[in-house]
């Protein structure tokens, strides 16, 4: 018993203080220096200023976000729409294979994720395998390149973050109780009515996780974009990387990571919210039933 | 049995040499010195070389400075970082004793006012960015000047660097404005010249922009005449032009930060580059002229006399070399940002 608790404490304690080393501490620095004055000499001086925050209430800040909010929620919805029917597929598959389903999802974490896009780059160009496929098939005449285009940056997100949608949309829909579904057929209810009225509201708690965890990475992930977009979109992350290192200004680059942190909590929030709602909701409905 | 205690002794004292030699810290741009070059210099002198890369000036002066000019021994900024850092005290002063290979390089690019007297800096390779078109596609008369980008067979299918000086660049020069212009009234003005270009680009790219023109992606853009070098032997189409208004210069530097602890070491690796023979290596691998002007009998004719890899003497005389902007940089940030965002 003393063991065991012993064993807690420390893995407890362990995880606070890396937590608090690695995650809070870096944050209050960042937060610290947004108020600071930028200095030419050593980055920063100790006088406080809200030139930071200046600096970011401008029309091109306020583009920035907009156009980095666009490719993620572009991404989300897309990785939804991907993820979902095939979530469904896995997790109702009662043949063989499910596990080498499962770790096909997992193998592309094998390798780091800037050399996959490397190779979309080489898939997607006017001399690459795409391309060629569509010309042999008589889809298009000419050779066509992807490369450099929204929808490439659309490929490469979507590519790199669909595994973080169906992990969490299939842990939901294993879950999911058949008796539900027969109940619902039982009671005269036709398949798409059974789809939307008590599949899509019990694996609610999985879509909002999935979407959570396309969105917000993908606001960061500025070197696609950068390689598959041909560097025409400045999202979030561009924009900070610049204002630390090509305008040395850490005070306007610290007051744009503290708003995007702002953000990011704000939607963790609500998705804590809609997730308690959910599953009262869903008790609720239950509970009804059985009443 | 006698061979065999003589070369393990040979070994012991190979290894006891190279320990006692010690390491140098090197930091230095990706893909700039070759591998064989560093290989051959820890043979020769038993000093291990520990070496990082950056990939732009502002990274590796974030570091140096943060860690207050301790850590490396040698690092490569450009011309116009040399005069920043210099300013600043983050550089040690040269000891010319120690490198007696020093008199190998042209005396026309010594004693500039980035760093006079060259008390801190010995210079490594230079070059500059000019254009290159895809001759299938555009007409290589048509880009004689900066104007040419401009042109509407580059629409959708030109390339810029990803690099707000070299852009800013083109519009300063055609502007006839100094390429380090701090005037803020000169690069609004320069900023409104470059929308009307935006429009037209496929990609910007700094890392390997020779890839995109390999590729037939683009027709045209600006480039680095090393990797134009490097494109233009692969591709028989791809054409390189030294725009009339002049390219865009810079030059890289070996420098000794403040806080080295292996400063003899420092001075050889240094003295170790300037050799002739090291230059004329480095200049073969990159395709970037060499300052080095005993390297230069070592190197290939048609690499010695292309004028891709080493502008003609009245292309340099119109060109202009980059230096620091000091304070006008956050002006430079601000259109920038605006220009990419496309508002």
């Amino acid at each position: 018993m003393r063991t065991t608790n012993l064993f807690k404490r420390l893995s407890i304690g362990g995880a606070a203080l890396w937590l608090t080393i690695f995650a809070v501490l870096p944050f209050v620095l960042i937060a610290g220096t947004s108020f600071l004055t930028r200095d030419e000499g050593t980055f920063v001086s100790l006088r406080f200023s809200l030139q930071g925050y200046a600096g970011i209430a401008d029309p091109v800040f306020v583009e920035v976000l907009r156009q980095s909010l666009y490719l993620a929620s572009g991404a989300t919805l897309l990785c939804l729409v991907v993820g979902y029917p095939f979530a469904y597929t896995l997790a109702r598959w009662r043949g063989r294979g499910k596990a080498v389903l499962l770790l096909l999802v997992i193998i592309p974490f094998w390798t780091n994720s800037l050399l996959r896009t490397y190779a979309l780059v080489f898939l997607l160009k006017g001399k690459g395998l795409v391309s060629a496929v569509l010309v042999w098939f008589g889809i298009v005449d000419q050779p066509v390149s992807l490369l450099y285009t929204e929808l490439a940056v659309f490929i490469g997100l979507v590519y790199t973050l669909l595994p973080f949608m169906i992990l969490p949309l299939y842990a939901s829909l294993e879950k999911l109780d058949n008796s539900l579904l027969e109940a619902a057929r039982d009671l005269g209810a036709n398949r798409l009515q059974t789809f939307m009225r008590v599949t899509v509201p019990l694996t609610m708690p999985g879509i909002i996780a999935g979407s959570m965890m396309v969105f917000l990475p993908a606001l960061g992930m500025f070197y696609i974009p950068d390689l598959l977009g041909g560097g025409k979109h400045v999202i979030a992350g561009n924009f900070i990387k610049d204002q630390f290192l090509t305008a040395r200004d850490w005070p306007v680059g610290s007051a744009a990571s503290v708003v995007l942190t702002l953000l990011m909590a704000c939607l963790l929030l609500a998705y804590h919210a809609s997730s308690r709602r959910v599953h009262r909701h869903g008790a609720q409905g239950f509970d009804g039933g059985k009443a | 049995m006698r061979q065999l205690v003589a070369s393990l002794m040979l070994v012991l004292l190979l290894a006891g040499s190279a320990a006692a030699a010690g390491k140098v810290y090197v930091y230095n741009w990706t893909e700039y010195i070759p591998e064989q070059v560093l290989s051959r210099f820890t043979e020769e002198t038993g000093i291990e070389v520990v070496y990082t890369t950056y990939d732009s000036n502002e990274a590796m002066y974030a570091k140096v400075k943060l860690l207050g000019g301790e850590g490396y021994d040698v690092v490569v900024p450009s011309t116009y970082f040399v005069n920043k850092m210099r300013r600043e005290g983050l550089l040690t002063p040269l000891d010319r004793s120690l490198l007696p290979h020093f008199g190998n390089l042209n005396p026309a690019i010594l004693d500039k006012p980035y760093d006079p007297g060259n008390e801190f800096s010995v210079p490594y390779l230079w070059g500059g960015t000019g254009i290159m078109v895809n001759a299938d596609y555009v007409d290589p008369t048509e880009v004689q000047s900066w104007k040419g980008l401009w042109s509407e067979a580059l629409k959708g299918r030109l390339l810029l660097q990803n690099d707000l000086r070299e852009v800013f660049g083109i519009g300063l020069l055609l502007k006839g404005y100094s390429l380090n212009d701090t005037n803020p009234e000169h690069i609004a003005e320069v900023y409104e010249l470059l929308r009307t270009l935006i429009p037209s680009v496929r990609v910007f790219n700094s890392d390997s922009p020779k890839l995109a023109f390999l590729g037939e992606e683009v027709a045209g853009g600006m480039i680095w005449n090393g990797e134009a070098h490097m494109a233009l032997q692969e591709m028989e189409s791809l054409k390189f032009v030294w725009p009339r208004e002049g390219g865009i210069l810079w030059m890289d530097n070996f420098v000794i930060p403040k806080g080295a602890r292996n400063l003899e070491n420092a001075h050889a690796f240094i003295n170790f580059m300037l050799r002739p023979d090291v230059a004329a290596m480095c200049c073969e691998e990159y395709g970037y002229p060499t300052p080095n002007v005993s390297a230069l009998g070592l190197l290939p004719d048609d690499l010695r006399n292309s004028p891709v890899v080493f502008p003609p003497d009245e292309v340099v005389e119109r060109s202009e070399f980059q230096n620091d902007v000091g304070d006008a940089i956050l002006v430079y940030e601000q259109y920038w940002q605006k220009l990419k965002a496309g508002k």
